[in-house]
């Protein structure tokens, strides 16, 4: 008998592959295109062939935003091992310890453009950081510290790891929670204290998880904007010293009405994501064979 | 006492002492990491409750405001519709998180218990569009916005392109998959269509990561800013973040009404996170199984 085609699989997929395709799918072909072409959104845009690529290999504020973007894929081996101790530290059985979870994963919901401007009244030059500092007698005058372009990213960095504590930390004890007693058992049996315990169980145990949050932590680092934007008010900060890829796109796209020459930025967006996670999984995976 | 007991009474009252050092070591290490992860919003709250006399700035800093007052809040209010703000914010998080959670737990049945062609090329080709930028797909989405679909300036425009997300559908499919063949094998028995058993047999089975989807999506269309920044120039239209993006540009110099603003956006997804605490943690780690 012929097998007739079932509709029923493609009907029920329609929906959302239709959301999909429409607003990402479709997106990547049209950025593609507008890479090609002078565009300022308003009026058509116009054939210029590889110019915007060539503008951007000339283009100063281009390799530094790509600079400032690889420097901040530092938050992710910081946050992995931040998470992983923070993790290890609240899966024990105290009374409370669920009040300290929760207290934890706080700056995750908070969202970080609400964040970011509390961060910002806390470094502002009058802020609460150069109160306690002179307070303590630890500086003599007040530091400007968002209007120092050496500063600009790591405070940045500092914010995204404060806001990322919470929620890799649950994604690291749900892992150890998965790992069986047995294990801990005969580490101590085989003479393990208590540190090398978590490195020799702990540690492999959680391999899924640190794969999932290397992957997870370097996407949200190359695509990092809120950070930057409420921290330097919108500007990027003194010398584009906190510019980002994500950034200077949407600086070129909305601000300056250049969408074209962001389409391009946008591709070597694309182009180093795209490698970052295939290498980042592959070697993550390598990793896991050689167990 | 014996002369046999007494080690071994020492050993367990030495045993004991070194049980409540720890413990309160422990107790000091979260202590100190709870107060580094609440100082900025505590901060930002006490701030936003100063007077005109109490000192945003001083040496050592005043913690404390002397007389407690709500005013910034009032005169952030006078200023900036921010009861609009809250509304657009939950009518824009409640569309998003219904119609995705449904969208995508369509989707995700055929891909978990269903053979068809072409079945595993899509599922790879979804899941690879994962690691697009977001921000790449804002160009085209801007033209389509102002020239397609014309909803440029109005809340549509947030809830339409996020209908359907690939982590959701993800998401639906490994939980779709742990409901036995059995139950849906019966089901058809009784001559039940496809569309019902979905809706009646299993999606009450799949709930808890129903919920699990339903938080993720309402979390990120809440404090969703980049895109909202880009579509709503209108002020009433704006959402919560937006909003307060807005308020820090009119307030510059005034922390304490800045301060106010940063506290009435978290106010209202903190209070569903006390409510709700159990099923966020579950449901924001839930995600990652391995």
């Amino acid at each position: 008998m012929p097998k007739k085609l079932n509709l029923t699989p493609y009907l029920f997929l329609a929906p959302a592959l239709l959301v999909i395709g429409v607003f990402i799918l479709y997106p990547i072909l049209a950025v593609i295109y507008y890479s090609f072409t002078e565009y300022d959104i308003v009026t058509a845009p116009v054939w210029i062939g590889l110019k915007n690529y060539q503008q951007l290999w000339n283009d100063e504020v281009f390799w530094l935003a790509l600079r400032n973007s690889f420097v901040y894929l530092l938050v992710t081996p910081i946050l992995i091992v931040l998470c992983i101790l923070l993790a290890i530290a609240v899966n024990r059985k105290l009374p409370g310890i669920n009040a300290f979870r929760a207290i934890y994963y706080v700056p995750v919901i908070s969202g970080s453009i609400a964040v970011g401007y509390a961060w910002r009244m806390l470094f502002d030059t009058n802020g609460l950081i150069n109160g306690a500092l002179l307070s303590l007698g630890l500086i003599k005058e007040s530091i400007q510290w968002l209007a120092e372009p050496a500063l600009t990213l790591p405070i940045a960095m500092a914010l995204t790891i404060w806001l990322g504590l919470g929620y890799y930390m649950m994604i690291f004890l749900a892992g150890l929670q998965n790992i069986p007693e047995e294990l801990y058992d005969a580490a101590l049996i085989d003479g393990c204290n208590g540190i090398q315990k978590h490195w020799y169980v702990s540690v492999p145990g959680l391999r899924p998880q640190i794969t999932f949050v290397a992957v997870i932590s370097a996407l949200a680092a190359l695509e990092v904007f809120n950070e930057i934007y409420t921290l330097t008010g919108g500007l990027g900060g003194i010398l584009n010293s906190g510019v980002t890829m994500v950034f200077y796109l949407w600086k070129q796209a909305f601000k300056l009405q250049h969408a074209g020459y962001a389409s391009a930025i946008a591709m070597a967006l694309l182009v180093i994501t795209l490698l970052f996670s295939i290498v980042n999984i592959r070697s993550l995976e390598r990793g896991t064979e050689q167990e | 006492m014996t002369a046999a007991q007494t080690p071994a009474v020492a050993a367990r009252r030495r045993n004991r002492q070194r049980h409540i050092a720890e413990t309160l070591f422990w107790y000091v290490l979260l202590l100190f990491i709870a107060a580094i992860t609440i100082l900025p919003l505590a901060w930002t709250l006490l701030t936003s409750l100063k007077g005109p006399h109490d000192a945003i700035f001083s040496v050592p800093p005043q913690l404390l405001p002397q007389d407690p007052t709500l005013d910034n809040y009032a005169r952030v209010w006078k200023q900036l519709p921010v009861g609009n703000f809250f509304l657009n914010s939950i009518v824009v998080a409640i569309a998003t998180t219904t119609l995705n959670v449904l969208l995508t737990a369509l989707a995700a049945y055929p891909f978990a218990k269903m053979k068809f062609r072409g079945r595993d090329t899509i599922f790879y080709l979804l899941l690879a569009t994962f690691i697009v930028p977001p921000q790449l797909t804002y160009i085209p989405g801007f033209v389509l916005a102002r020239n397609v679909f014309q909803y440029y300036d109005t809340l549509v425009a947030l809830v339409f392109p996020n209908l359907a997300t690939v982590f959701n559908i993800f998401l639906l499919r490994q939980a779709f998959r742990g409901v036995p063949n059995d139950l849906i094998d019966a089901a058809k028995m009784d001559g039940a269509s496809e569309l019902r058993i979905w809706w009646q047999i299993l999606l009450p089975v799949i709930r808890p990561s129903l919920a699990t989807a339903a938080i993720i999506t309402f979390v990120t269309s809440w404090n969703d800013f980049l895109w909202p920044s880009l579509m709503l120039p209108t002020m009433t239209n704006k959402t919560l973040p937006v909003g307060l993006a807005a308020l820090q540009g009119m307030f510059a110099s005034d922390l304490r009404a800045t301060a106010a603003g940063i506290v009435m956006t978290i106010i209202p997804i903190l209070i569903l996170f006390i409510i709700l605490q159990r099923q966020f943690v579950r449901g924001m780690t839930g995600a990652v199984k391995g």
